[in-house]
């Protein structure tokens, strides 16, 4: 053999080693907990961490940041394939997104040293580059005995000073997807969404420490499952049976908003049909005072065909909050719902619509309230759950919010809650129904409260006709108060023209973000 | 299957009971009308199922988180 020919062939059998050699180690990688884990999660209908990405991100496009980590211990470096977390960079409908990925299968994707290198780095690259943040989560917590004792704590806890920093440059998405304790249930609560799987848990720590901890048998859906968080705590923004749904509901949620805080939400084609029930949208709204109904259809009515994403449907179900589109354009609806307490807005219809503007404030979407509530939920239940400090958080995001804001009054607006939803200076325009009728509180109300007297009593009709003063739109309209009194069919027309008048344009649609440090939860 | 108890969101009178113990309900049914700050506001089985039981008759008067009837998911 030649001397070439010798060298090549030296050449050509280095690279056959070194390409077996990585496709061994890419095949342990890639193979996550091992055969028999997978195969229990597919007969359970679940998908695995690499299923969920592979649907989560635009066929091919997702580039994978640490496939050969494995675990700091070398004791587990062969059973711990990416740590049990898996992150990377991807497309979700041609926009780049980051990802972190919990791979229950490899170690319950317990928390690690690696792994928290790989999180904090997929954070640092989204929040400097500009793009959302995904946690697909399930995970077991902090792992044992990695963290026990105060070497394991000083290790590894607290040594990034912004491991649970938001300060929303970039929209954070998660799904809760399986068990969800430690820096899964931390991500979810933190993020602009999340989506919880039915069957899943959030929680601080599992039912069996819980159980330990208070020395009875604590059940696991009662701890956290979906039915508490999208009822009771508001922590699950939309609840969905299967992860496929989930992962779909991500990417829905994330085709309304800009990739980072800096730019003004895409634009849409405006679907064929939109605006088409408009002749009739007054039919929607009872003619008599006393009667409720579902504002949800008023608002499935105004905006584009289909573009409703309501957003925490279950919980403070008074106030109804959603992202949709206007012409193509994002933008947040607010809305009174009478069908639930007569419109009368309770702690937790506040904070979730606290929660929602902020929401929209960071995110240069222009918000649309849709007015129709007699006031606040009041006695010593609010004021045990302290109603006014949640009005007042309502109160103080609606100042503090720097994007476009619009108000109809369609029909009643009372007391403090006109202020809240939008009225005076509270919008930018002020619109209302011919049926909007406003003042400070209920006439037969105000006679008892300043005269004491009841229905039926000497006087009570006298100073109820003094009391009950016009409360029609016409009057508030004349002293400007209310800018335009708009016919009920004109209402789509009218918000998509007042958006265009009101765009932000000296900053290009984008706007200050004083709420970008507020809470995500109250 | 679970048992789901549908409470009263607000204080006031049950006015109407639109359905009877038994009955098969359609997510987002209305159980009963209940009449509170003048105002006639459903009771709404969100999740439907089937009627259990109603706790309740017309004229009752409830106060908020009262269990008004007990719905089988």
């Amino acid at each position: 053999m030649s001397r070439i020919a010798e060298q090549e062939s030296g050449q050509a059998a280095r690279r056959d080693r070194l390409e077996a050699d990585y496709a061994a180690r890419e095949a342990r990688a890639l193979a996550m907990g091992g055969p028999e884990r997978l195969a229990r999660r597919k007969a359970a209908g679940v998908l695995n961490a690499r299923e969920r990405i592979a649907r989560l991100f635009d066929e091919g496009s997702f580039i994978e940041s640490g496939l050969f980590s494995t675990s700091l211990a070398p004791e587990d470096r062969d059973r711990s394939p990416s740590d049990g977390k898996i992150t990377g960079f991807g497309r979700i409908d041609g926009r780049d997104a980051a990802m972190v990925a919990n791979d229950f299968t490899v170690m319950g994707a317990s928390s690690g040293g690696t792994n928290g290198r790989k999180i904090a780095h997929t954070k640092r690259v989204a929040t400097q580059r500009g793009m959302p943040l995904v946690f697909l989560g399930e995970s077991s917590g902090a792992r044992m005995p990695d963290h026990m004792g105060s070497r394991g704590m000083g290790l590894l806890l607290g040594n990034d000073g912004a491991q649970y920093q938001r300060m929303r440059e970039i929209p954070w998405v998660s799904a809760t997807l399986g068990l969800s304790y430690g820096s899964s249930s931390w991500y979810a609560v933190m993020s602009d969404f999340n989506v919880m799987r039915k069957g899943a848990v959030l929680a601080v720590s599992s039912s069996l420490l819980a159980s330990l901890a208070v020395k009875e048998e604590v059940d696991p859906e009662a701890l956290g499952g979906w039915r508490l968080h999208a009822e009771v705590t508001g922590f699950a923004d939309l609840v969905v049976d299967s992860d496929e749904e989930a992962i779909d509901a991500i990417k829905r949620f994330l085709d309304y908003l800009p990739g980072h805080h800096n730019e003004a939400p895409p634009v849409r084609p405006v679907p064929a049909g939109s605006g088409e029930g408009m002749r009739d949208i007054l039919d929607l709204l009872p003619a008599s005072r006393t009667q409720v109904y579902d504002v949800r259809k008023i608002v499935r009515t105004l905006v584009d065909t289909d573009s409703f994403f309501e957003l925490k449907a279950r919980f403070g179900k008074v106030g109804v909050t959603g992202l949709a589109r206007l012409a193509g354009r994002t933008v947040g609806i607010v809305a009174n719902n009478p069908l639930v307490k007569g419109g009368a807005l309770d702690v937790e219809a506040c904070e979730k619509i606290t929660s929602f503007i902020v929401l929209c404030d960071s995110f240069n979407i222009p918000i649309v309230m849709l007015v129709d509530t007699p006031g606040f939920v009041i006695g010593t239940e609010a004021e045990r759950k302290r109603a006014p400090g949640k009005i007042m958080n309502f109160m103080n995001a609606l100042a503090l919010t720097t994007v476009p804001k619009l108000s109809v009054v369609l029909r009643k607006s009372y007391g403090q809650a006109y202020l809240n939803m939008g009225g005076g200076r509270n919008s930018d325009e002020v619109a209302a129904w011919p049926t909007a009728e406003i003042s400070f509180m209920d006439p037969g109300f105000a006679v008892k409260v300043v005269h004491g007297l009841d229905p039926g009593t000497d006087g009570f009709d006298e100073r109820l006709a003094a009391m009950d003063k016009a409360s029609s739109v016409w009057d508030i309209a004349s002293v400007y108060a209310v800018q335009s009194v708009i016919r009920p069919q004109d209402t789509r027309d009218y918000l998509v023209r007042m958006l265009d008048v009101h765009q932000l344009r000296p900053t290009r649609g984008v706007g200050q973000h004083l709420m970008r440090a507020w809470p995500t939860s109250y | 299957m679970a048992l789901l108890e549908l409470k009263s969101e607000v204080t006031g009178s049950v006015w109407k009971i639109v359905t009877a113990a038994g009955q098969k309900l359609e997510p987002g049914e209305t159980v009963m009308i209940l009449e509170s700050m003048k105002m006639e506001i459903p009771v709404i089985a969100e999740d439907g199922g089937k009627l259990v039981e109603i706790r309740v008759t017309e004229g009752t008067s409830v106060a908020e988180g009262q269990v008004l009837a007990v719905v089988q998911e």
